[in-house]
């Protein structure tokens, strides 16, 4: 075939062009890891990235949700170990009281003590959240301190009010798993979370049972105190022992929910490293390749161009 | 017989005659490097013969012509490569633009220590955002009264607002250039009629006379291509060389005359399209730069655009609606999240940001520390919208990316190959007629050869004609 001195170089700079293109987007892969950078290059592969890019930062909004929760749910139990001590010396004080051999000043030495531990509940169910300020058993109504407790003239209390809700936050901790680790501090509606003082399911009314201990004692009714106090302080200490075990319970789904939130961010990793991630190995041969083929290419053309009719004529 | 003289005149004609080889050779010489340059050759037939008793006698060679070797087809089949071409490259280079306009690329920092690398990969553009303003939702969900939590939101969902108006805008530009781009086309377009119809003048003026216009054959030939480059155009050639153009059915072009020129025409809504200029005839394009750019303009771009605004106009509805309803920290509610309709007019609504604690997150007046509505606000990110065919805001957009991604790979891949056909075409068009260096250096020393023994048959005659004359004095 007869050629046109002139298509050979159109060739030739055609073929430069092309090699070097190559090389470029090798280069590219070689410098960003990845395989595909714009939707161009895979369509439907930067379409799965993107998604799997999207699921990914969800997994990691959960994880942080995860994390917050937990540590709140922390705090909450050490709030409810401490009152638990305190219900176990009311029950321990309310057997002493309970018997007949009192006497009146016994009685009220135990009065002052009970009086002094409802002080110290009412403190703890008061608690804040030390990662937001806000009270921990206030139900969603966090914002106002929930437990006010009123005293006479001679220090006894005479009334402790919750002022709060029975709602609960609920959060998210995988996609459409919601979670609560709140406890409102009272809930007589009979439905939704368990209140952590006051439940009229369970019949559970911390204070009011401690306050009637209180004034049971002052006026030495030790008959009350080993009956109807000793039964209902049981109803709240069961109450309390629910609140812990409900406690344990949310922590271990947190704990795997967190790890499923790990696992699945690996896994999407590994989707998007498929996807779009290049092959540093086979890219470096390539581009070894691409090079090899633009240094032949350079070569025979110089060779090549070098040659013509005219360096034979005289 | 020719005789002394006769011989001597022929010698004469035959030194012409490899003198014209010579020159032609030095003009395909000089224009191996010429676009569009056709080859020359010349055409040497030997002269009338004398009869002679003893049989026809010859009178040696005369050049009958300078002729182009060229072929016609190959010339129609790149006017129509051209059209294609033009048509695929004014797309590629607009959804290319568009693209980059998205802002939607892959970043990633490759890893020495490990053979693949893919947990370090981030995008850059509106998905990134989208999933981000849903990360802030659950966030504030998480922590409802958290004002850190409130303002990363605040500022996650301006960010997305100003992303969706610059991504709007740089559309709107888009569209703009496009629009330029088609009235430069146009331009280029008639000064190539006025041109044609030039050219066709001065070759059927030549044509007349009998002479061959060659390089005038080229010239109009350069500019018929660079036509066909810009539209689909016919043609038809007449007795008298001229070429007759005409594009979308109307003859533009007939002989000398420009019977008309073309111009664009606001379709409504900005939209430009090609009519002729004095006739005011709507042109239907068929192919070239022109019709590529108005269909990149008003199909894909269009498509993206209107998708990005449903997207935007989407989110704003659904976000508004169910923020509208919860209560902020201070008791308050209805307030509008977003301000705006679509994607050029989305913002934060402006007492929100200044006061992130006007969020409404919470489900009740009376409880600031109630999370309802930022759980729903989250939920929002794998919520089906009936307005997204049924697609979640951020499926939706990752398909209007992975659709601007098709259109411009097909692009790419037509672009590629018709440069592939082209080169092909031109090749063979070279082969047959572009200039081989080797070639004419070969043909130049035959001419030399022959020039030179026509000289030496000259210089042989004068030595006869010498002997002849000696005679008488002798």
């Amino acid at each position: 075939m007869r050629i046109g001195t002139n298509s050979y170089t159109d060739t030739m700079i055609d073929q430069f062009n092309l090699l070097k293109s190559q090389q470029t987007k090798l280069q590219n892969e070689v410098s960003t890891g990845l395989s595909i950078s714009a939707p161009s290059d895979d369509p439907a592969a930067m379409q799965n990235t993107l998604s799997d890019l999207s699921s990914q930062a969800a997994q990691t909004q959960y994880s942080s949700n995860i994390s917050t929760v937990q540590s709140k749910a922390d705090t909450i139990y050490s709030v409810l170990q401490s009152l638990q001590t305190i219900a176990n010396r009311v029950g321990e004080i309310a057997t002493s009281a309970g018997s007949a051999t009192n006497s009146q000043p016994d009685l009220n030495n135990y009065a002052s003590e009970v009086t002094s531990l409802i002080q110290q509940a009412a403190q703890l169910v008061n608690s804040k959240d030390p990662a937001t300020g806000q009270y921990l058993f206030g139900g969603t109504n966090s914002g106002q301190q929930p437990f006010t407790v009123t005293t006479d003239a001679n220090g006894n209390v005479t009334g402790v009010t919750y002022s709060g809700n029975s709602s609960v936050n609920q959060t998210e901790i995988a996609s459409g798993v919601t979670v609560s680790v709140d406890v409102p501090g009272g809930n007589t509606s009979g439905s939704g979370a368990q209140g952590l003082v006051t439940d009229s399911r369970t019949g559970a009314d911390l204070f009011n049972h401690l306050i009637s201990l209180q004034n049971d004692l002052l006026s030495g009714d030790t008959s009350a105190i080993s009956g109807t106090d000793t039964t209902n302080l049981q109803n709240d200490e069961n109450n309390l022992t629910y609140q812990v075990a409900y406690n344990g319970n949310v922590q271990t789904r947190l704990a795997t929910a967190s790890s499923l939130a790990t696992s699945q961010s690996d896994s999407l990793t590994s989707l998007i490293t498929n996807a779009s991630g290049a092959d540093l190995a086979t890219v470096l041969t390539q581009l070894t390749q691409a090079q090899t083929a633009y240094q032949a290419a350079l070569q025979s053309s110089a060779t090549i161009m070098q040659l013509s009719i005219l360096n034979y004529l005289p | 017989m020719l005789g002394l003289l006769g011989t001597l005149n022929l010698a004469s004609r035959s030194l012409q005659t490899q003198m014209t080889g010579v020159e032609v050779t030095g003009q395909n010489l000089a224009n191996v490097n010429t676009t569009g340059y056709t080859r020359q050759s010349v055409e040497i037939q030997t002269s009338p013969d004398i009869s002679t008793a003893i049989g026809p006698e010859g009178t040696g060679a005369n050049v009958v012509a300078i002729q182009q070797v060229v072929n016609a087809l190959l010339n129609t089949q790149i006017q129509s490569q051209q059209s294609t071409s033009g048509y695929w490259s004014a797309q590629q280079t607009a959804l290319q633009s568009a693209q980059t306009s998205l802002g939607e690329f892959l970043n990633g920092t490759g890893s020495a220590t490990s053979s693949t690398s893919g947990d370090n990969t981030t995008d850059t553009g509106l998905s990134g955002q989208l999933s981000g303003l849903f990360s802030a939702f659950q966030a504030v969900a998480t922590s409802p009264t958290s004002i850190s939590a409130r303002q990363a939101l605040v500022s996650q969902a301006q960010t997305l607002a100003s992303m969706f108006n610059q991504v709007n805008s740089q559309f709107d530009a888009a569209r703009t250039s496009l629009n330029t781009s088609l009235g430069n086309d146009v331009d280029s377009a008639n000064q190539l009629l006025s041109g044609i119809a030039g050219l066709n003048k001065q070759i059927s003026t030549a044509d007349f006379s009998g002479a061959t216009p060659n390089d005038l054959l080229d010239e109009r030939e350069q500019d018929l291509e660079n036509l066909s480059n810009l539209t689909n155009i016919t043609t038809s050639t007449g007795t008298n060389g001229a070429v007759d153009v005409s594009i979308g059915g109307q003859t533009l072009v007939s002989g000398n005359q420009v019977l008309d020129t073309l111009q664009t025409y606001d379709a409504g809504g900005g939209q430009l399209l090609v009519q002729t200029a004095t006739g005011g005839v709507n042109l239907t394009l068929t192919g070239g730069s022109m019709q590529g750019t108005i269909d990149v303009r008003d199909g894909e771009l269009a498509t993206m655009q209107s998708s990005i605004n449903t997207l935007a106009s989407t989110l704003i509805t659904q976000v508004n609606t169910i923020q509208g309803g919860g209560y902020s920290l201070t008791g308050t509610t209805g307030a509008n999240f977003f301000n705006g309709s679509d994607a050029a007019t989305i913002t934060v609504n402006a007492a929100l940001a200044d006061n992130p604690s006007l969020i409404q997150a919470s489900g009740s007046a009376t409880a600031t520390g109630d999370n309802s509505v930022a759980l729903q606000l989250a939920d929002l990110a794998s919520t089906a919208q009936a307005g997204l065919n049924n697609q979640a805001f951020g499926d939706s957009y990752d398909e209007t990316v992975a659709g601007l991604g098709d259109s411009l790979q097909t692009a790419n891949n037509q672009v590629t190959n018709q440069t592939a056909v082209s080169n092909m075409l031109s090749t063979q068009r070279s082969s047959v007629s572009g200039v081989n260096v080797d070639e004419e250096m070969t043909n130049l020393m035959s001419f030399q050869r022959a020039y030179e023994a026509s000289a030496q048959l000259v210089t042989t005659l004068n030595t006869m004609l010498g002997d002849v004359l000696a005679m008488k004095t002798s």
